[in-house]
């Protein structure tokens, strides 16, 4: 599965910072077509991003596009222009399996006119409406990752974000939802770029709460989000033992796999190898 | 008239007004790129009878050319 620890942000209208985007290692760069954009530009940036996608070297980087939301009289159009070009589209805003359905039939009539692969597709949860139907929306087979945005979210709720007490049940239910699905489950930004230990501890706390990854806005953060989401030596450890133990078992053709008169389970030695390979990355 | 693009770093501001045919290319640069700048212009803005003018702030071909579809589209009657 493709590792999706670090999204970074981009205004899709700056070229300055879309010419620059991949030469910091994120996992994706995301060309914002969408809040970073005011109204009076959504027409010039959508060329722009799409000549950015034809002509910046991107690097090791997956090329997103954020688009307007189904909503908005833009976001055919920013379709139109930039699918043939970018590996996943972001969509914002969406609030039921029938929002990613209109996606889904749009971005199929332009793949079939350009003879291209159909493209991948990140919905971002942010209204109450959206994290109701999560579990649906990620059932979607073009789906391959949930995300979700906070600002909305508590704007849709009515309560200040810094004082939300939801937002772990809304982790929660974004990770259970993608992952019952076999889908990434992606958090949210975390805003303060001068920060970078409580970065890691809220990158480390996504980790541990069943995310593959998080929202940058900085350069700055990328590393600081890779190291958070890198295994610690104990787990390293711990998962060689396992898959040692399991490689024995399969040598000896025994059917129960055991570690210092432990059973492991199946699930077990597959989360062993996740850390693993998660280990080997950089 | 149409405009496209900004004055920021790295990027051109295009505009495209009605009247004789005219290209006016503005940049810091223009003794090392301003004959580049022009060709791209006059290569994409080919056959458009109007007044274009062109403010360069160190933008790279790409970004030109965008800048440049984007105001001839718009010249040309799109909006959203």
């Amino acid at each position: 599965m493709k590792l999706r620890r670090t999204r970074l942000y981009i205004p899709g209208n700056n070229p300055h910072l879309v010419e620059n985007a991949g030469l910091y290692g994120a996992d994706a760069v995301i060309l914002d077509l969408e809040d970073s954009v005011p109204i009076t530009q959504k027409f010039d940036a959508r060329i722009l991003v799409k000549y950015s996608l034809q002509n910046v070297n991107f690097g090791v980087s997956e090329k997103w596009v954020r688009i307007n939301g189904i909503g908005t009289p833009y976001w055919k159009k920013d379709l139109e222009e930039i699918l043939p070009y970018c590996d996943v589209i972001n969509l914002p805003k969406v609030e039921s399996l029938d929002d990613v359905d209109t996606a889904d039939q749009e971005m199929s009539l332009i793949e079939d006119k350009n003879g291209i692969e159909p493209r991948k597709l990140v919905p971002i949860i942010e209204t109450v409406k959206g994290l109701k139907n999560a579990r649906e929306i990620a059932t979607h087979p073009r789906v391959v990752a949930l995300a979700w945005g906070g600002e909305d979210l508590t704007a849709d709720l009515g309560i200040p974000r810094k004082k939300a007490l939801i937002l772990d049940y809304v982790r929660a239910e974004i990770v259970l939802a993608a992952k019952a699905e076999k889908k990434q489950a992606l958090d949210t930004v975390f805003s303060d770029v001068r920060d970078m230990d409580a970065l890691y501890q809220y990158a480390q706390r996504a980790r541990y709460m069943g995310f593959d990854g998080i929202g940058v806005i900085h350069p700055n953060q990328i590393e600081v989000v890779h190291r958070a989401f890198r295994p610690t030596e104990e787990e390293i450890e711990e998962a060689r033992k396992i898959i040692e133990a399991a490689k024995e078992a399969e040598r000896e053709g025994k059917a129960v796999i055991s570690l210092n008169g432990r059973m492991i389970d199946p699930p077990v030695v597959e989360r062993a190898r996740k850390i693993l390979a998660l280990a080997e990355v950089d | 008239m149409v405009e496209a693009g900004t004055h920021e770093k790295g990027d051109v501001f295009v505009s495209i007004e009605d009247g004789k045919r005219e290209v006016i290319i503005k940049s810091k640069l223009e003794r090392l790129y301003g004959e580049a700048i022009r060709d791209t212009v006059e290569e994409l803005t080919r056959g458009i009878e109007a007044k274009i003018i062109v403010e360069d702030s160190g933008a790279l071909d790409w970004v030109l050319r965008a800048r440049l579809e984007a105001a001839i589209r718009k010249y040309g009657g799109e909006k959203v």
